[in-house]
């Protein structure tokens, strides 16, 4: 009885403090998010990026750990006019992938992060815009590192230094690709 | 036997020699080495696309008998093919393997800094646990605890389940889970791996006031809205008051852990109710608060008692700082009944305790994954800070609050391992002035 009283109540204050805008698990897929986070681009060219042992040691003197040498990089056009690009990424939270999709404009600076899936039990506030936020304008120049200039979510500790860690390492890679003329 | 001082290395300096080996194993990849992470991230690149194109084609198959057409793929004008890709983030694609292992562990060392030959090493604790999905909303979570290294008749150690709980996605908003797990009480308790607070040993608010690890049986909702509040309530196995040992120092240690259930062989007569809200709407802030309320008597006494503990939280980690405050407080009613065929005991039952801490952080200095982050804390809590009136000369007074100082630093040496060193002073009791060393790890 008492608990019937409680799920009503739980499901009372969940009603009246608005839904959540996706599901907890798989929010957005990686098309989805893409056209999210260029409105504008009318269509989006897959890329395929495959680094060299020399590319991925330039990484590693940078602090950066490629983890992968294959990349997928959507390119946004609009009018075939190059936009921007878009990196769907998944790195482990604490025990779970976490599903992300980080765009860049064509200055290599973060424009936008979205979270495409969360599986973990704690730390869905790294879906929150606020915290999606601090990492719009950043490039290779920031440090892109939590308790640098990321902050952190108490509690979710792991799930916002892996997420910071894999823009960070999407920021590096498409740096070097278009330094290296694959972009 | 003897031990030969010619060959003894006090306990600080082998942790601080482990410490130097961890600094100076990072070595830069040889060339030889790079092109085998090449290769092998290239049979792994290629292992998963595999999979996600076995994955695309299994939907396809399974979408096959339906009596209305699937949904178009999202058209990409210009996309060129993509011999191999892997999309990482297609909702088709495989989300990981189904069962995760976990682990954490913590070795301490305490040296009283006035009494040295009660110095102690410890595996405190060691954690196994693994993580089972059902499917992408249900899965199991589940942790096994050994401490101090060796359970046995003649050891103090013990085995416990610490976490044992389904968890099922109900709704976009809404989590429900069932079975034994963590109260969503304080920072500390559902946030308890070595590598998540700062300091060798746990702090007193959140372990003598708050019993850290905490865990009950039960049912529990949660809730995560888009302006940052969680939500967290539902009906949980209480303490048992009946557990209460009056002849032992245990309950003036910790009033709450001389009394709790852990689900084994939990009396159950009575349950409880909690619920607590946690704010984490602005980055780097989150504001706090919990409330547990349980009968404690199970039905065993004639005098029923409802025990009640709440607390007020908040940290902020604004760059390189890390900021925590918590206050707790328990009360038990009925107190003067229960006490009073135990008078003449060393160890009543108080009506009231509580605590409250404040902590800052500073992350001084990091390179890759090394990062050094001392801190201070100082704390105040009183495990009896009031007793039920029983009577002139028969009334227990108040305990003194204990103010304890905890001065150290944490060494992160990977994102899962962390040293630790600080040393603590006891307002009250300066014999228990101590040192500590730690190693923690979690993954």
């Amino acid at each position: 009885m008492r608990f019937t009283v409680l799920a009503g109540a739980l499901a009372g204050a969940a009603a009246a403090l608005g839904p959540a805008s996706a599901f907890a698990v798989d929010y957005l897929s990686a098309e989805q998010a893409a056209r999210l986070m260029f409105p504008d681009a009318d269509g989006f060219e897959l890329r395929r990026l495959t680094l060299d042992a020399a590319q991925l040691q330039q990484l590693d003197a940078q602090g950066v750990r490629a983890r992968s040498v294959g990349w997928t990089v959507r390119l946004a056009q609009r009018a075939g006019v190059l936009q921007g690009f878009v990196v769907a990424d998944e790195v482990v939270g604490k025990v779970e992938l976490i599903s992300y999709a980080v765009a860049l404009g064509l200055d290599g600076a973060v424009r936008q992060i979205e979270i495409l899936a969360y599986r973990e039990s704690h730390g869905h506030e790294i879906r929150l815009p606020a915290w999606r936020r601090q990492f719009v304008g950043k490039g290779t120049a920031a440090a892109l590192r939590v308790g640098e200039d990321i902050n952190n979510i108490s509690g979710a500790t792991l799930s916002c230094s892996h997420v910071t860690d894999g823009v960070r390492r999407i920021v590096a890679v498409l740096a070097l690709a278009r330094r290296a003329g694959a972009l | 036997m003897t031990p030969n001082k010619s060959l003894a290395l006090p306990a600080h300096t082998v942790m601080a020699a482990a410490l130097a080996l961890a600094a100076g194993g990072a070595l830069a990849q040889s060339a030889t080495e790079t092109a085998l992470a090449v290769r092998l991230d290239q049979l792994s690149s290629e292992l998963a696309a595999v999979k996600a194109q076995m994955a695309v084609l299994q939907l396809r198959g399974a979408q096959a008998p339906a009596t209305s057409p699937a949904p178009a793929p999202v058209a990409l004008p210009g996309a060129a093919p993509l011999p191999g890709g892997f999309d990482a983030a297609a909702p088709s694609a495989p989300a990981g393997p189904a069962t995760v292992i976990t682990s954490y562990g913590e070795i301490n060392y305490n040296r009283p800094v006035h009494a040295p030959q009660n110095g102690q090493a410890d595996v405190r604790r060691l954690v196994l646990g693994f993580q089972h999905r059902f499917d992408e909303r249900t899965k199991l979570v589940t942790e096994l605890e050994v401490e101090h290294a060796v359970a046995s008749a003649s050891d103090k150690g013990e085995v416990a389940v610490e976490q044992a709980y389904i968890e099922r996605q109900l709704t976009p908003l809404l989590a429900l889970r069932a079975g034994l797990f963590l109260m969503p009480v304080g920072l500390l308790n559902e946030n308890h791996e070595p590598t998540a607070f700062y300091g060798v040993e746990r702090n007193f608010v959140e372990t003598a006031i708050i019993p850290s690890t905490w865990r009950e049986g039960g049912v529990q909702g949660v809730a995560s809205f888009d302006n940052g509040l969680t939500a967290q309530g539902g009906l949980s196995t209480s303490f048992d008051l009946n557990k209460w040992d009056a002849a032992s120092t245990e309950g003036r240690e910790s009033p709450l852990s001389a009394i709790h259930q852990e689900l084994s062989q939990a009396r159950s007569r009575d349950l409880a109710v909690f619920g607590a809200l946690n704010w984490r709407g602005v980055p780097g802030l989150l504001l706090g608060g919990s409330v547990f309320s349980g009968q404690g008597t199970q039905g065993q006494a004639s005098t029923t008692a409802r025990i009640t503990l709440w607390d007020a939280h908040a940290r902020w980690t604004p760059g390189r700082w890390d900021l925590s405050t918590v206050y707790a407080r328990g009360d038990i009613s009925n107190t003067a009944a229960l006490n009073a065929p135990l008078v003449g005991n060393p160890t009543l039952i108080p009506k009231t305790f509580d605590g409250f801490y404040l902590q800052g952080a500073y992350k001084l200095w990091s390179r890759g994954d090394y990062a050094l982050s001392p801190f201070v804390r100082w704390e105040r809590f009183n495990t009896a800070s009031a007793y039920a009136d029983l009577g002139a000369g028969l009334t227990p007074a108040a305990a003194r609050a204990e103010r304890v100082t905890t001065l150290g630093a944490n060494f992160v040496v990977s994102p899962g391992v962390v040293l630790k060193a600080d040393w603590q002073r006891f307002r009250e009791a300066p014999d228990l002035d101590r040192v500590n060393l730690g190693l923690g790890w979690s993954f």
